[in-house]
């Protein structure tokens, strides 16, 4: 074969490999961090691992898996059993259980078969995790599957339950909602189609009412008995609702990816008050941080606000102020007087915040 | 604002979707009928190239033409400046058959990132993709997409999911996009006049270009795939309309020797 010959493949096969690069990037362009905290450490699973952070000081205490390795990451929400497990969903399709104390491995559920996006919700003895591949499963504190609930969409967020556990809601891209018997896994009930997909997570309140925010730019609200629709609301600009509301004192809060943000009656669908954005293509997918009299939320272009509850801001900060590089979308979390941001496109994994919006620390895992 | 995405990828995202919503919200469909609309659109430029082709091929047959090439094989200077002038006196662009080629080259850009970008599937994707779409039509009723055709799931490459015979994936549409690019590559590649060394990378082409666009096929999500296996057909068939194809090429014969012959 000719020197030109050579040559030529040589430059076929480059192509190739940096197309291939190029296909693997895409394809591990996926989601933002999952926060979870308690008293003493936030979880923060991020690409390709998960990281346990000392609230104190922000320092890191353990990662998993001490290598990374890029066939196994991490997007969703940790959840913390009683038991001392950290329960992770991979992008590889395991759900891991973590000791947490350790970050070591304690089982892995390898049943499903597509990736994990959303958080797993765990009680006193079962742990229920939707997958991409439209199964709910629910397994036991040991990782042995108990039943498997078939929906016809993926779900992307963390179910629900009853204040006494008889049912669970799980939220649907089919565009429905789904309320599940946890005992055995039956349906007992589905919502209509809603309009658009139901991304977040539902809020529920002790009336026997459920709330959904769905892409269809409604915030609607179902009785949890039959899931007839009680009420629904409509956003300005029909902007498209990512998370779920959150619901404090018989208001819910929540904003849309027009960049508005709402308080709306829980009871009766009626707008209390909306916060415009600040600028063009602002975007809240983050559900609010509600806490005593303050309202936390965050946005696109990595600024975390302080609202009072009547929507008056009191301030604002940003992940990133002197390259505004950083996004949020992962909703805010508080432990200890703390306001905990995973911002991405930027170093910090997690940063801290005092209640006055004064730094306390942030977090950047060492290479 | 983004130019590419004002002119080309919002465009094409939204009118993949459109298409989609018309056909029963089959994906795969709404591929196929959006690559046949694109190569329909860019046909005149189609048609534009493959006259300059022609017309240059013509050009490089003239008694002319091989007499400069002999007068001047040992002067590469002033045999580019005699074939220069040969072009302005023939009337013939030498740039005239990959203009038309590099105009396509955005479109076919922007139609993968298209495929690409309306099957969404995770969270930044999908927020991506909200970013792209026009308001005047209810795209939150059609989101997401039905990823499924026949046995593809478009969102991801064949060799995750295929179907598979002993572990081992069959690569269906790998082989049918091998299969498709071979085809279109010896229909369509004219017998070549420039010698040894023309003749030569024309073969290579012919053999690595359909291995090259296979192993794209099976690396990336099957979307882009099946655009590809339309794609070709649709050149085929185009070629076959404006009766340019060389039936002849196929002839096993032809494939060590074809190209040396003229």
């Amino acid at each position: 074969m000719k020197r030109k010959q050579y040559i030529f493949i040589l430059v076929f096969i480059g192509a190739a490999v940096m197309l291939s690069a190029c296909a693997g990037a895409a394809n591990t362009a996926t989601s933002w961090p999952g926060l979870t905290v308690n008293d003493q450490y936030a979880y923060v699973a991020y690409n390709t691992q998960v990281y346990a952070v000392d609230l104190t000081n922000g320092s890191e205490v353990w990662r998993y898996p001490a290598e990374a390795d890029n066939n196994i990451t991490f997007y969703a929400d940790p959840e913390l059993t009683g038991e001392g497990q950290l329960i992770t969903g991979s992008y590889d399709s395991n759900l891991y259980s973590l000791d947490v104390e350790t970050g070591r491995q304690v089982w892995v559920f390898p049943d499903a078969e597509n990736r994990y996006i959303g958080a797993a919700l765990v009680d006193d003895s079962s742990i229920f995790a939707p997958a991409a591949d439209e199964n709910l499963y629910s397994l036991d504190l040991d990782g042995r599957l108990q039943w498997t609930f078939n929906t016809e969409g993926e779900s992307w967020a963390q179910p629900i339950t009853d204040d006494e556990c008889k049912c669970l809601f799980l939220s649907s891209m089919d565009h429905s909602v789904y309320a599940i018997d946890p005992q055995n896994g039956t349906e007992k009930w589905r919502s209509e189609e809603l309009g658009g997909a139901v991304v977040g997570t539902p809020a529920y309140n002790n009336d026997g009412v459920l709330y959904v925010g769905t892409f269809s730019g409604q915030l609607f609200a179902l009785n949890a008995e039959n899931g007839a629709v009680i009420w629904e609301f409509t956003t300005q600009e029909e902007g498209w609702i990512w998370s779920g509301p959150t619901l404090a004192d018989g208001v819910l809060y929540f904003g849309d990816l027009s960049g508005y943000l709402y308080a709306v009656d829980a009871e009766t669908g009626t707008q209390i008050w909306q916060r415009d954005p600040e600028q063009d293509e602002e975007e809240i997918v983050g559900s609010p941080l509600v806490m005593d009299e303050s309202i936390y939320f965050a946005n696109n272009f990595g600024y975390l606000y302080k609202l009072s509850k009547d929507g008056v801001k009191i301030w604002e900060v940003n992940v990133d102020p002197s390259n505004g590089n950083g996004k949020i979308y992962t909703s805010p979390k508080s432990s200890n007087g703390l306001i905990l941001v995973a911002p991405i496109q930027v170093d910090n994994l997690l940063v801290a915040y005092n209640e006055d919006g004064t730094k306390k620390w942030d977090f950047i895992p060492a290479e | 604002m983004n130019i590419w995405n004002t002119l080309i990828l919002d465009p094409m995202i939204n009118s993949l979707i459109w298409i989609y919503s018309g056909l029963g919200e089959n994906f795969g469909l709404a591929i196929i009928v959006f690559t046949i609309l694109v190569r329909l659109i860019t046909y005149p430029l189609t048609a534009s190239q493959i006259k300059s082709t022609r017309n240059m091929q013509e050009l490089q047959k003239s008694k002319k033409w091989q007499d400069i090439q002999k007068k001047y094989k040992n002067d590469r200077e002033k045999l580019a400046q005699e074939q220069m002038s040969l072009y302005k006196e023939m009337g013939v662009s030498p740039f005239g058959s990959c203009l038309p080629t590099l105009i396509q080259f955005p479109i076919i850009i922007g139609l993968y990132q298209a495929i690409i970008r309306a099957l969404a599937v995770t969270p930044i994707q999908l927020l991506e993709l909200t970013r792209h779409l026009y308001p005047f039509y209810n795209a939150a009723a059609l989101i997401p997409l039905n990823n499924y055709f026949l046995w593809m799931d478009l969102s991801q490459p064949e060799k995750d999911y295929g179907i598979a015979i002993a572990g081992f994936t069959i690569p269906i549409l790998a082989i049918l996009v091998v299969g498709t690019t071979f085809l279109q590559s010896r229909l369509m590649t004219p017998p070549s006049t420039t010698g040894e060394q023309g003749a030569n990378m024309s073969r290579a082409m012919n053999l690595y270009m359909p291995l090259f666009m296979g192993y794209l096929a099976y690396t990336f999500p099957s979307g882009l795939a099946l655009y590809f296996v339309t794609s070709n057909l649709v050149g085929i068939l185009q070629y076959g309309i404006m009766g340019r194809l060389d039936w002849r090429n196929l002839i096993p014969s032809r494939f060590s020797s074809g190209d040396k012959k003229e």
